[in-house]
């Protein structure tokens, strides 16, 4: 006798199932890209992944500072933790900035998570989850480092390299474009960037031998408006500066996998391009390699670059250039300054790329030299096959992509310094999609090691710097209440005086710090928002902390009511 | 140094592929593997079982020829209630499985790729209700790279 099945009906969303589900006041239906680009005029909010276009990530909110912030502790905490077998379950970690529009908070998380949270309570509104394959050549880490808000929608980009909009309302997806070869070692972790009517995105994979680029897509219906290479095809503008023959460019990397900055009277973007590709073995691809490791200016609408200025030629250290362009002026003069893994601060022109000085900001680098008017000497790099060659920094850089910040009240930037060194063995492969293309074995130093958030003015003047055991390997937070925020890879969020850099306050927030922490107000209520998560790449910038338990939690700190 | 022939005839005879048989339960990636049917509206469809006692999905490996739209009819033939969390994209798909039930779901996966999906319940994933859905294919045209074609392993 045949029994009858029990019927089980269709399978629901797992968000059912969570008990916070519901709907978000429309907040982002009048998110514009004129408040945007007036987003510190409305200090309550963080608008988009900077707090502004600048990128100085400074907010003018001054209910918590230097006399009070002794008195302020966690107020509400968000967790969503990994269920499942997960792509790079190793790597995960909680790197967002989250954004905040008229008290609903907008942020990402690891494996295609995006949540919508009451930013007063913590309460969860809605959550996406995007479908993450396991597989996918992930670069590096199961990492996002947030989202954008505009005209009623939430964007990401996904660990398999699409960039989708999401109705900011109710978290379903509106559209969903592919800007990224899965197959070709592509991925992206980028928070996009609304500019106008577009919202802009860059490509992660620069350790698998991929041609960097930067997209823009309309905001409303997600077609394509551009694309911008970052190394040039044979006869481009920059293809000089590769081999004449092979297909070295092809490869080349100069990925954009962090967000870039915008000058709305220049009308530029500004992008730091990631290492060139093989990292370490620069034999194969003579030549100054454009425009890796370069502060690009792309011309938004065109999506073409105007000029460069690039902070290693020839790259065999993998220096990145990907750290923040920040905007400033000084003495009239519209500049942008720029810390890169390559130890050196720079500050140029934004108007043309003119360099306006070089400085130091570690103690330790070892790689080379580079002079006040911008020449650079290679001294140790891998160059012979099986031979270990050690210099600092490693290649997490002396500041990774993590942010500095910049006060213009303090006219100060605030660096997170990472001083730690490594040894790289050239070991020459052949090139094979998806298949990492490093060049190299390499061990970055597991001991003597030290960081500093050290505060710096435009002329390049180190004028404090507070002493941290371990390197420094999260965002700062500048405010208006003269203190800057900075978290320690083992867990401690602490307070400084943005003029004197004394410690005035810290809390141990239980997981490391590798992160984007932003500031906001409701209801008259300053809150300090810190993602906290210890992972990523941690092998490459800290891998003294790889055993380092992981944590999954948003922390929001505010006064006592 | 094992050939694929070989590979098959040893996980059978140590048991890698049964319950508690070599190790406690059935090493993932062990079991059938089988295709989705794609119909006359481009839709994709498949079947997916739990058969009595051996805690595992049948295929445990379930292959689209594309990303898209594909829905799934699990159907538990054990003694014992089970549950399935699905990859889709917008969130995951979640349906319990009592004894000697069937159900339906309905997913979206990109593609190229695999995904993961089990039993989350007890110890359903690690005794080997971790199956295993892999999608075909190639981005779309406009996301890839423009450049020369290049040699994959």
């Amino acid at each position: 006798m045949t029994v009858e099945y029990v019927d089980a009906g269709e399978a629901i969303d797992q968000g059912i199932l969570s008990g916070k589900h519901g709907t978000a006041p429309p907040v982002a239906a009048d998110l514009t890209y004129e408040r945007i680009l007036n987003a510190r005029s409305e200090p309550q909010n963080w608008l988009t992944y900077y707090g502004a276009y600048n990128g100085q990530r400074y907010s003018s909110l001054d209910q918590i500072n230097t006399e009070n912030v002794k008195r302020i502790g966690p107020v509400w905490m968000f967790q969503s933790g990994t269920s499942g077998m997960i792509a790079g379950a190793s790597t995960y970690a909680f790197e967002a900035a989250p954004i905040v529009v008229d008290g609903v908070m907008f942020l990402s998380g690891w494996d295609g998570w995006a949540w919508a949270l009451d930013a007063k309570t913590g309460q969860e509104i809605w959550r996406y989850k995007h479908a993450v394959p396991f597989d996918v050549s992930l670069c590096c880490g199961n990492v996002n480092r947030g989202v954008a808000v505009a005209r009623g929608k939430v964007f990401m980009v996904t660990g398999n390299a699409h960039v989708i909009a999401l109705d900011a309302t109710n978290g379903r997806k509106i559209w969903d474009k592919t800007y990224g070869d899965v197959r070709a070692g592509e991925s992206a972790t980028v928070a996009p960037l609304v500019v106008k009517n577009m919202v802009i995105v860059g490509s992660s994979g620069g350790e698998f031998g991929v041609r960097g680029h930067l997209d823009a897509f309309d905001l409303e219906t997600g077609d394509h408006q551009w694309r911008c290479y970052t190394v040039p095809k044979p006869g481009e503008p920059g293809s000089e500066t590769w081999p004449a023959s092979g297909e070295a460019w092809a490869r080349g990397g100069a990925n954009c996998w962090v967000t870039g900055t915008f000058d709305p009277e220049t009308n530029l973007l500004y992008v730091g391009t990631g290492n060139p590709a093989p990292d370490f073995d620069g034999a194969v691809r003579e030549g100054d390699n454009l425009f890796t490791d370069s502060i690009i200016a792309v011309d938004v609408d065109a999506g073409q670059i105007r000029w460069h200025y690039q902070c290693t030629p020839h790259d065999v250290w993998d220096y990145d250039s990907i750290g923040e362009c920040i905007l400033f002026e000084s003495e009239g003069r519209k500049l942008l300054g720029h810390f890169d893994k390559n130890g050196y601060f720079f500050v140029v022109d934004r108007t043309n790329g003119e360099l306006v000085q070089i400085t130091p900001f570690v103690d330790r680098i070892t790689w080379g030299a580079i002079t006040g008017d911008g020449q650079v000497t290679p001294k140790v790099y891998p160059d012979e096959e099986g031979v270990p060659v050690h210099f600092y920094p490693g290649p997490a850089g002396a500041k990774e992509w993590t942010h500095a910040s910049y006060s213009p009240k303090t006219e100060l930037f605030y660096v997170p310094v990472q001083d730690v060194g490594a040894t790289a063995t050239r070991r020459r492969r052949e090139f094979k999609e998806s298949i990492p293309y490093w060049g190299a074995g390499v061990n970055v130093d597991l001991e003597d090691m030290t960081g500093s958030v050290s505060a710096f003015d435009a002329n390049g003047e180190e004028r404090w710097r507070w002493r941290a055991k371990l390197p420094m390997c999260a965002s700062t937070l500048a405010t208006g209440g003269d203190l800057v925020f900075a978290g320690e890879p083992s867990g401690e969020l602490n307070a400084l005086d943005a003029r004197t850099g004394e410690l005035l306050w810290q809390f141990q927030c239980g997981s490391g710090h590798h992160n984007n922490p932003t500031t906001y107000m409701v209801d008259g209520r300053q809150y300090i928002a810190v993602p906290v998560g210890w992972g990523g790449w941690a092998e490459g910038f800290l891998p003294g902390m790889l055993g380092a338990g992981h944590g999954s939690a948003l922390i929001v700190f505010a006064l006592p009511e | 140094m094992t050939t694929a022939q070989e590979r098959a005839d040893l996980l059978s005879k140590i048991g890698l592929n049964e319950q508690n048989k070599a190790a406690l339960g059935s090493v993932l990636g062990t079991g059938n593997i089988g295709q989705a049917t794609e119909r006359a509206d481009g839709r994709l469809e498949a079947t997916i079982r739990i058969r009595p006692d051996e805690l595992s999905w049948d295929p445990a490996i379930l292959v689209m020829p594309h990303g898209g739209d594909i829905e799934l009819e699990l159907i538990n033939d054990d003694l014992n209630t089970h549950c399935a969390l699905l990859p889709s994209n917008g969130d995951r798909k979640f349906i319990w499985l009592v004894n000697h039930s069937r159900g339906r779901a309905t997913l979206n996966l990109d593609g190229p790729g695999y995904y993961w999906y089990s039993s989350p319940t007890g110890n359903d994933e690690g005794r080997g209700l971790t199956g295993a859905i892999v999608v075909l294919g190639e981005v779309p045209p406009e996301a890839r790279l423009d450049r020369p074609d290049q040699p994959r392993p």
